[in-house]
């Protein structure tokens, strides 16, 4: 019963929480969460001593009932909900915007979000995604500010468009196979005489994952729902921390499905990299703080790509643990900003100033995070880019995996005139629990960054070890980046119309259904003309 | 010879190929169409196709509902159906949420259009 107690527990507490309606409900909800943080933590040693677990609802064969299955990519994926949830509750216990109301819509989303890892069932996960995704827009205009109502009526169009793919693609899959459930399908894979004939479920089902995980040119809505102006910053970093990793695995687990018939990787490797370039460009030009953030989520999404489908086994350990790394590091920085936005009152980084003198201490937390994604040694960024790195070395690929990487960090040094400034105005008062949240996740950075290889040995049951001299030339690069980067900026980049005024590229939804029937054509292209 | 052309073309015109050019209809109406009710509308149109290409695939001519006692010759695969429920609920209510959203956003912006309402977040961006 243990994986349906993730999923049913959340469940029941939001409803318990709606219909009750007291203040101190946060504190029971916050307790939860620290019993489901245990509770996958448990799981998670239970799947590393006994093997993935599986369960069927109503005692019905697997082709029949419901299905939940755990290995331990999900298990580690829902210690990393746990954590993220836990984390924002955290944050969020003096705030007067964690209501009842909103309470709820965060135990459902967390209850959706882990049976998106947990289901093997296609169909389930269509459903499942659907649901999460009204939530998710629900939450993104919880405020009813008039310009999160746009950015959510957006998101929600976008993403039920992309689902409908998926769903089309489902029933293509079942169609062919009789059968929804992924470990199945990808049985039957192998025995498929015409790959050609799943073309198109294939090109069906990618569009729509591609569009949930934002790779070029289908990212258009994320900077909109992840940096609304109005939404709170928990909402931020549940979608750009924990949410959009939802996609990423589904992607690896449809990549997976799909690989015995078709396997289009170097397609996909060189989207990931225009997704990495186009990410921090962007980021780059943005003055907003929250919009710079969510432009580096696009960049990072690409770099997990990039990492996933090299088809070398380090780079994949490499962008499945950045994942989780970047969970980390960007939900400490939307923390971050949140704190800053709401004693600022402002979003643009040419106008905030003074923030190292005036929150000294969060603002060293926030450093651990700015090292961490781009790359600094010791910190966690720097280890799943030298797995990554370590796989790609001596393709040309590896100098685009560079360029990223000095990109996101010339985007930073723009981000870090914020911190300089003399802080008159006197000191900040941060909440303590406010500081504990940020506090723990700065020390998650370094912990990753230190520990990265007992992660993947406990995820994937593979011993790994970074070798001192390629580390220490990872390190090198970063360095002469930074220096390089630092250089440019401050010596050219800074004057140019494109850092100081910005650019701006606002796709409707009519543009974007365009981009998806692109990236639908182009994938089935590409599909047909490599095998 | 004519026969079987026609025969042809009556084989093409199948619930598949339909629901396949219905998919197709709807996407074309996500992206040419400006009002915001059509778009909801192709979406639902796209949803549509869908839902018709479920209830057409794996049918086996001759067979009988399973709910049968005793032998059936050749029972219909039920799960389509069951599927197509879930799916049409689930259409259903995402169409709901789309139109109570919009609402919202006309209330706010007083257009149905989506450029008009782009232009009117970006000058709020402004202020």
């Amino acid at each position: 019963m243990i994986l349906y107690s993730f999923i049913i527990i959340p469940l029941a507490a939001g409803i318990l929480i709606y219909l009750v309606p007291k203040r101190q409900m946060i504190r029971f909800a916050f307790l939860l969460q620290l019993g489901l943080l245990g509770l996958s933590a448990y799981n998670f040693i239970m799947i590393r001593l006994e093997g993935p677990r599986e369960m069927v609802l109503g005692g019905f064969e697997i082709i029949a009932g419901i299905s939940l299955r755990c290995d331990t990519l999900s298990g580690a994926l829902l210690i990393l909900t746990a954590f993220i949830f836990t984390m924002c509750y955290i944050f969020g216990l003096m705030d007067r915007l964690m209501s009842n109301l909103f309470i709820f819509l965060f135990l459902v989303l967390q209850a959706l979000v882990t049976t998106i890892f947990l289901s093997r069932d296609l169909f389930n996960i269509y459903v499942v995604t659907e649901v999460s995704t009204i939530i998710v827009a629900v939450l993104i205009m919880f405020k009813k500010d008039s310009r999160s109502i746009y950015d959510g009526m957006l998101y929600l169009i976008t993403n039920i468009a992309a689902m409908t793919f998926f769903l089309f693609g489902t029933a293509f899959i079942y169609k062919s196979f009789g059968t929804l459930d992924i470990d199945m399908i990808e049985a039957k894979m192998h025995a498929v005489a015409n790959p050609k004939a799943l073309i198109l479920p294939f090109s069906l089902i990618m569009t729509g994952v591609c569009l949930k995980c934002a790779f070029v040119p289908l990212f258009s809505w994320l900077p909109k729902a992840h940096a609304t102006p109005s939404a709170p910053s928990i909402v931020s970093v549940i979608l750009s921390g924990l949410y959009v990793k939802c996609g990423i695995y589904m992607f690896i687990r449809m990549r997976e499905m799909f690989m015995p018939a078709i396997a289009i990787d170097e397609v996909f490797l060189y989207i990931g990299i225009a997704t990495g370039i186009a990410g921090f460009v962007m980021a780059m030009a943005q003055k907003d703080i929250k919009l710079i953030l969510a432009y580096h989520t696009i960049s990072q999404m690409g770099l997990i790509l990039m990492g996933i489908s090299y088809g070398n086994q380090f780079s994949y350990y490499g962008g499945v643990l950045h994942l989780f790394n970047h969970a980390i590091f960007k939900s400490l920085l939307f923390f971050f900003a949140g704190i800053i936005i709401s004693k600022y009152k402002t979003r643009d980084i040419t106008k905030i100033r003074g923030v190292f003198k005036r929150m000294p201490y969060v603002s060293v937390m926030a450093f651990a995070a700015m090292l961490g994604i781009t790359g600094a040694p010791l910190f966690n960024g720097s280890v799943s880019k030298y797995f990554i790195e370590s796989g790609l070395e001596g393709s040309i690929v590896e100098y685009e995996f560079i360029l990223i990487s000095a990109g996101t960090i010339i985007s930073f040094i723009k981000f870090s005139q914020i911190f300089p400034g003399n802080g008159s105005e006197g000191k900040i008062r941060v909440d303590r629990w406010k500081k504990a949240a940020v506090t723990i996740m700065g020390f998650m950075c370094i912990a990753m960054g230190l520990g990265g290889t007992i992660i993947i040995g406990a995820v994937f049951n593979y011993e790994v070890s970074i070798n001192a001299a390629g580390y220490a030339r990872n390190a090198a690069i970063f360095l002469i980046s930074l220096a390089g980067g630092y250089f440019l900026y401050t010596k050219y980049l800074k004057k140019t119309r494109f850092i100081r005024e910005g650019i701006s590229i606002e796709l409707g939804v009519n543009e974007i259904g365009i981009c998806i029937a692109g990236f639908f054509a182009f994938i089935t292209a590409a599909a047909y003309l490599i095998k | 010879m004519q026969k079987l052309k026609e025969e042809k073309k009556i084989n093409f015109i199948n619930a598949q190929n339909t629901s396949i050019i219905i998919f197709f209809i709807g996407l074309y109406g996500l992206c040419a169409r400006r009002n915001i009710i059509k778009t909801i509308i192709a979406l639902g149109i796209m949803s549509g196709g869908v839902i018709l290409f479920f209830l057409s695939i794996n049918r086996t001519p001759g067979s009988m509902p399973p709910i049968f006692i005793g032998e059936v010759p050749v029972p219909a695969d039920p799960l389509p159906q069951a599927l197509v429920i879930t799916a049409i609920v689930v259409g259903i209510s995402v169409t709901a949420v789309a139109l109570i959203m919009f609402i919202a956003m006309y209330h706010k912006y007083g257009t149905t259009n989506w450029v008009k309402a782009m232009k009117h977040r970006m000058e709020r961006d402004k202020e």
